[in-house]
């Protein structure tokens, strides 16, 4: 193994990536065993997979930790941009160390412990919402060959991951002893169940379509185009459009992003679970969120965007993981987009909205998702499919949706 | 001291990896008994979730993927969350002093706690003697290649062979949210 | 050996599920009791799939499998009716819901 070798096999420079197949994790083996090999010691295998898994958790986390500061700087300036403001300007050029300035005040910030509280549980419960939350990338398909953890079962495993964090929440709602940290914590354990079905059901209906239950066979299922250069992602058929919807709005109020923020509505329950935590434990909070939430983006972009699959049959030179981490970056923009612009739903309506619209709907999508395979995903399979989802759309929407039904009967859950 | 070294580093280690499924069983075990130990409720419920958790690893360390991410997926996320809410239903007061027969002394409670442990005592060794000295269990060998089990076979077992339990447990499903959400509704006066 | 000491871990882990379901008095400890229980023989379910002449057919995962789906149900009716007890006596100790008649 020689360094031009090794330089031709890195994703980005290979010009077609289908000729050679890149596998990313040989790829770091090598190199490793190539820098061995330039000091003049052969490496053993052990050694060789070890710093091989210890390079992908950093880069991981690396990367996750960059994404999640500079969203964090983008959000807030995009947000004052779309309300005719400047937003954050004062650190660094154009206010790009914003988050650098941020991560130094929750640094020195005192960590208050109320006395009424469990101590131990209020500690555990940071660790409790990030050590899943960190898990989660890793099933991600990045590239044609970048899959950290190829796993046969990866997307039950990022649900499996993701059902830690309401025990997290609920650790830091409880553990706080205070009434509203404890209410805010219902509300979020509550909104995340309700929309966690929504959300496994549309992912459900792709793994039938797709007959795997692995994120890269999932990707490679939505490789090719339609007359040449229609892209056969799942978000451009009927039920595919439908499940996608389903499964962007089970990520938002997963991730209790506005409209679904109702856990630290502010004027409500001042921070929700998180009114008791302060510096860097709040600052870990944060941070999970906001992983969590690229991680789902991640799988949404996995499961209906194509994932690393270039849109169109002559933009295929420009690397597989520009594509993903641009796909990624959009669905990260829409929710930012939607964060300010949407007002924060009613608890009864979110509710209403989970539990009567979305879940009969994830249904009519599975049904619709059914059809389209049997009916040989033709032009027929389409209409077919289209009429399945619409049928039912047109009819909940009128059920659900008629004013007397959510502004009358009112009923105050969490108050009695 | 050297000899016992040299015992120590003789022993098979390269058998090692297979028996790296005792660390999730100690602590499955360790958070089991705390759940059973503990006085405050949150507290035994928390115990018993991470005793799940663990067990969901370890059927994964046994080569049981699918079984372990399941039993994440609905111990961790559903049964430990419905525990949770429903000991946050009932007052706090209770909830304070769950009358755990360990901690306060009360002659009732002490006899009730010692006739207990006893029956426990007696079905575990009547269990580990069965484990240890029947001939069946010890007929048992190591399995030449690791037993996997592959999501595509479950489904496509639970589609054939086990359809019609597939059936039943989903009408039972069905019932049990049925009953559970009729049972759970407050009752309000007409 | 390996089969053996799982089964022992298993019948441990039940025994403690047996504990808390005979001592405690509270309705939620006895429910948490069980689920212990029916963890272990979850495990024996899987210990013994390992183990088998034919683990292709898979008969012990779909066993535990099933067992898990049953295990949930169980846990959402039997904490209906802990609600509906705490609702009618005001208490959620097992000894008082002595009563035959609601």
């Amino acid at each position: 193994m020689n360094f031009s070798d090794l330089i031709q096999r890195i994703p980005g420079i290979i010009k077609s990536p289908e000729t050679v197949p890149v596998e990313g994790k040989k790829l770091i083996v090598d190199c490793v065993a190539w820098l061995g090999s330039a000091v003049g010691i052969t490496l053993p295998e052990w050694v060789l997979t070890l710093v091989s898994i210890l390079i992908v958790i950093v880069t991981i986390i690396a990367v996750f930790m960059v994404m999640f500061a500079l969203m964090s700087v983008f959000e807030r300036k995009i947000i004052a941009r779309i309300q005719n403001r400047y937003g954050p300007n004062r650190v660094g050029p154009c206010g790009l160390f914003q988050p650098v300035a941020d991560g130094i005040k929750m640094l020195t910030k005192e960590d208050i412990v109320p006395r009424g509280a469990d101590k131990i549980v209020h500690f555990l419960a940071p660790i409790a919402m990030v050590a899943p939350a960190l898990v989660l990338p890793v099933i991600l398909p990045y590239g044609r060959g970048m899959v950290p953890i190829e796993l046969a079962t990866g997307i039950l495993f990022f649900f499996a991951m993701g059902a830690g964090t309401e025990l997290a929440v609920f650790m830091a709602g409880w553990s706080s002893n205070n009434k509203y940290s404890v209410m805010g914590a219902m509300r979020a354990i509550a909104q995340m169940i309700s929309y966690e079905l929504p959300l496994v059901m549309s992912a459900v209906v792709v793994a039938l379509v797709a007959g795997t239950l692995s994120p890269n066979g999932i990707v490679e299922a939505q490789a090719g185009y339609n007359l040449g250069f229609i892209p056969k992602w799942f978000v451009l058929t009927p039920w595919g459009f439908v499940a996608c919807l389903l499964f962007y709005l089970g990520a938002l109020a997963e991730s209790n992003r506005s409209p679904f923020d109702l856990p630290e509505g502010e004027s409500e329950l001042v921070a929700g679970h998180l009114t008791e935590y302060s510096g860097f434990k709040y600052a870990i909070f944060f941070m999970a969120e906001y992983v969590g939430m690229f991680a789902i983006n991640g799988l949404l972009v996995t499961l209906f965007l194509g994932g690393y699959q270039s849109p169109l049959p002559f933009l295929e030179w420009i690397p597989s993981w520009c594509w993903f981490f641009a796909k990624l970056a959009c669905v990260a923009f829409s929710m930012v987009w939607v964060r300010a612009t949407l007002p924060r739903f009613r608890i009864d309506q979110m509710m209403q909205f989970a539990w009567k619209f979305m879940l009969p709907m994830s249904f009519a999508a599975l049904i619709a998702a059914a059809t389209w395979h049997y009916a040989g995903r033709g032009p027929a399979a389409w209409g077919l499919s289209a009429l399945i989802v619409g049928i039912p759309y047109l009819v909940l929407g009128r059920l659900c949706f008629t004013r007397h039904h959510t502004a009358d009967n009112r009923t105050y859950l969490f108050s009695e | 001291m050297h000899d016992l070294l040299q015992r120590f580093l003789s022993l098979p280690w390269d058998q090692a990896p297979q028996w790296l499924f005792l660390i999730p069983a100690l602590l499955m075990l360790l958070a089991s008994a705390a759940a059973v130990m503990l006085r405050n409720l949150i507290h035994c419920a928390l115990c018993l979730t991470l005793s799940f958790i663990a067990l969901g690893v370890l059927f994964i360390a046994l080569g049981a993927e699918f079984v372990g991410f399941v039993q994440l997926l609905v111990y961790v996320g559903a049964v430990t969350m419905l525990i949770l809410f429903a000991i946050l239903l009932t007052p706090a007061s209770e909830v304070a002093a769950s009358n755990n027969p360990f901690r306060s002394f009360n002659l009732s409670k002490a006899v009730n706690a010692v006739t207990g442990g006893a029956v426990a005592l007696l079905v575990l060794c009547g269990l580990l003697a069965a484990i240890f000295f029947s001939p069946h269990a010890r007929a048992a060998v190591n399995p030449a290649q690791a037993a996997v089990a592959p999501a595509k076979a479950i489904g496509e077992n639970l589609l054939s062979h086990t359809l019609l339990p597939l059936q039943g447990t989903a009408i039972l499903l069905t019932a049990a949210l049925i009953g559970a959400a009729l049972l759970a509704k407050e009752e309000r006066p007409s | 050996m390996m089969l053996q000491v799982l089964l022992a871990i298993s019948a441990v882990l039940f025994c403690f599920g047996l504990l808390a379901a005979l001592t405690r008095s509270n309705a939620i400890m006895v429910l948490i009791g069980i689920e212990m229980m029916l963890g272990a023989g979850n495990l024996n379910f899987i210990a013994f799939w390992k183990f088998s002449a034919h683990p292709e057919l898979l008969t012990g995962v779909m066993f535990a499998i099933f067992s898990i789906a049953l295990a949930a149900a169980e846990a959402a009716v039997g904490l209906a009716i802990i609600i509906q007890v705490h609702r009618r006596l005001r208490s959620v100790n097992i000894n008082r819901a002595d009563q035959l008649k609601g």
